[in-house]
């Protein structure tokens, strides 16, 4: 049985994590169906940007308990390289990549979540490592990604009780960017990514890239990397079209030359 | 220091009520001022601007009467807007690297400064008036705020530092979010995801303004340029170096005197 549904909406691919016996609890197998789409669509440019969300009211669990209970560290390590390697994948897709959360988004379910460029939730979405609780710890990256999101403290805070947050305290720290009615989440979030594909595929592309690379450098070699990346949109036609529409008072048509 | 431009004391005086062609300045109580005004509807950030820019800073920060530097578009409709796009839509790869650099040249001279620089944001905020605004020490906004960075729109992204130092201030995600869907936001906004410090209604906007100033214009000089290096670099080094660092800055603050008088008082008690 498959553990991802995916749909295709015009120019974007929706992926749903779908276990529903298990609240679309995270597993080997899904892990190497989102690395085998993804990589698949690394190359389709027809594909402009993914909306990655759960189904049944939920966008996944934490990981499969009864998979991974039984590990040697050796199988541990493989596992979490397994989905360390997911993560980034989906971090450097070359276009952008939202997350939807309804339910839980809890332990790895949070990590894949986590390696989207941003998440927006309904009033329904809950967050939290619960790890320690389990006598282990988050290993697909979220012990690295939560602190540079919400800062250090607070990432503590969240993996050393276990807390669960809500929709509301998310957005508040800063780990959701919009809150949407729970009736039109998707619907929302698809016109959100449409609008932003419509957009410059070049400069998205590059902007997202300076983004994340220049984030774990230091400022100044980060803003001659921004440099070199900005002097760069101006061999594209992309940004001739964006300008002269600018000033033409017209809508750019752009075609990700 | 390497990035100020040496100019003599005469020529300051000259300049400090020179007629700037974009911008005026003015200094009360300790504050100076820097009105961008380019005559225009929105304050556009082309080159000639930003060499007006650093001129005008050059001179405030020669002067050693200011404590505290703000930089504002008051009382226009705009703090700062980008580059001219007219003129912009031509460039060449290589015109945009300049273009960049030239930016980058006014940034470092900000951080360079030894005194607070103050981003006050009246109004219109906008591409590279929003990367302005990040390259100051703090934020104030009006309520009439309006921030956004629409690049994506134009088919670019921005060249003066945005990309690095919004992720730095709101958090990545959020900055790809103003990044990739290129919307404005409110000051209620900015203010809640900590991209602006402060925000102040329009109507006592720039009363209210220069009384914060003010406040931190009669700090202790030495302290405030410290303070601000060692805040700066607190991103680029790790915390141990941080902390050496810290020691020396704290050290060099305490009189000299001080160090001579305990050492002539061990001097004295051991001399017997």
């Amino acid at each position: 049985m498959k553990t991802l549904l995916v749909e295709r909406k015009d120019s974007i691919v929706i992926f749903h994590l779908h276990r529903p016996s298990c609240l679309n609890a995270v597993n080997v197998k899904m892990l190497d169906e989102l690395q085998q789409q993804f990589e698949q669509l690394q190359a389709d440019e027809t594909v402009k940007g993914i909306l990655l969300t759960g189904a049944e009211g939920h966008f996944a669990a934490g990981v499969d308990l009864q998979e991974i209970r039984h590990f040697t560290p050796l199988e541990a390590i493989s596992f979490a390289e397994r989905g360390q390697q997911l993560c980034s994948l989906i971090e450097r897709f070359p276009r952008p990549v939202l997350a939807a959360v309804s339910g839980y988004a809890l332990g790895a379910g949070l990590e894949l979540a986590l390696a989207c460029d941003y998440i927006l939730a309904d009033k329904t979405a809950q967050f939290g490592f619960r790890e320690l609780c389990y006598g282990v710890l988050p290993a697909f990256g979220g012990t690295q990604r939560l602190p540079r999101l919400i800062g250090k403290a607070r990432a503590k805070e969240l993996l050393f009780t276990g807390n669960v947050v809500s929709a509301e305290e998310a957005l508040r720290i800063g780990l959701v960017n919009q809150l949407f009615p729970q009736e039109s989440l998707q619907e929302d979030v698809l016109q959100q990514l449409q609008k932003i594909c419509n957009y410059g595929l070049l400069s998205l592309q590059m902007g997202k890239e300076v983004i994340d690379t220049g984030y774990d450098i230091n400022l100044p070699a980060a803003c001659k990397m921004e440099r070199d990346a900005f002097a760069v949109c101006f061999s594209t036609d992309d940004q001739k079209e964006g300008m002269s529409a600018f000033i033409e008072k017209r809508k750019p048509r752009f075609t990700g030359k | 220091m390497h990035l100020l431009k040496s100019v003599s004391p005469v020529s300051l005086e000259n300049k400090l009520m020179s007629d700037w062609q974009l911008l005026h300045t003015e200094k009360t109580n300790g504050v100076g001022y820097l009105f961008l005004d380019n005559g225009q509807r929105f304050n556009t950030l082309h080159s000639e601007c930003i060499h007006e820019l650093r001129d005008a800073l050059d001179v405030l920060e020669a002067d050693s009467t200011v404590g505290c530097i703000v930089l504002t578009g008051d009382p226009g409709e705009s703090f700062a807007v980008g580059a001219n796009i007219a003129e912009m839509k031509d460039f060449s790869s290589i015109d945009g690297w300049k273009f960049s650099q030239l930016g980058n040249r006014l940034f470092d001279q900000i951080e360079a400064s030894k005194k607070p620089i103050i981003g006050a944001l009246n109004g219109i905020t906008m591409g590279g008036g929003c990367d302005l605004a990040l390259a100051c020490d703090i934020r104030i906004a009006s309520d009439r705020l309006k921030i956004a960075h629409p690049g994506a729109k134009l088919g670019i992204i921005t060249g003066f530092c945005g990309t690095q130092k919004l992720p730095r201030l709101v958090g990545i995600n959020k900055a790809k979010e103003i990044f990739m869907t290129s919307r404005t936001y409110s000051a209620e906004e900015a203010l809640q995801m900590k991209l602006v410090e402060q925000v102040y209604p329009a109507d006592q906007f720039m009363p209210l303004v220069r009384k914060y100033a003010e406040q931190i214009a009669h700090q202790p000089p030495m302290a405030l340029h410290l303070a601000k290096k060692l805040l700066n670099a607190s991103e680029n080094v790790c915390v141990t170096n941080g902390q050496v660092m810290e020691l020396g800055a704290f050290a060099s603050l305490f009189p000299r005197t001080g160090t001579m008088e305990r050492i002539e008082d061990f001097f004295a008690a051991h001399s017997h």
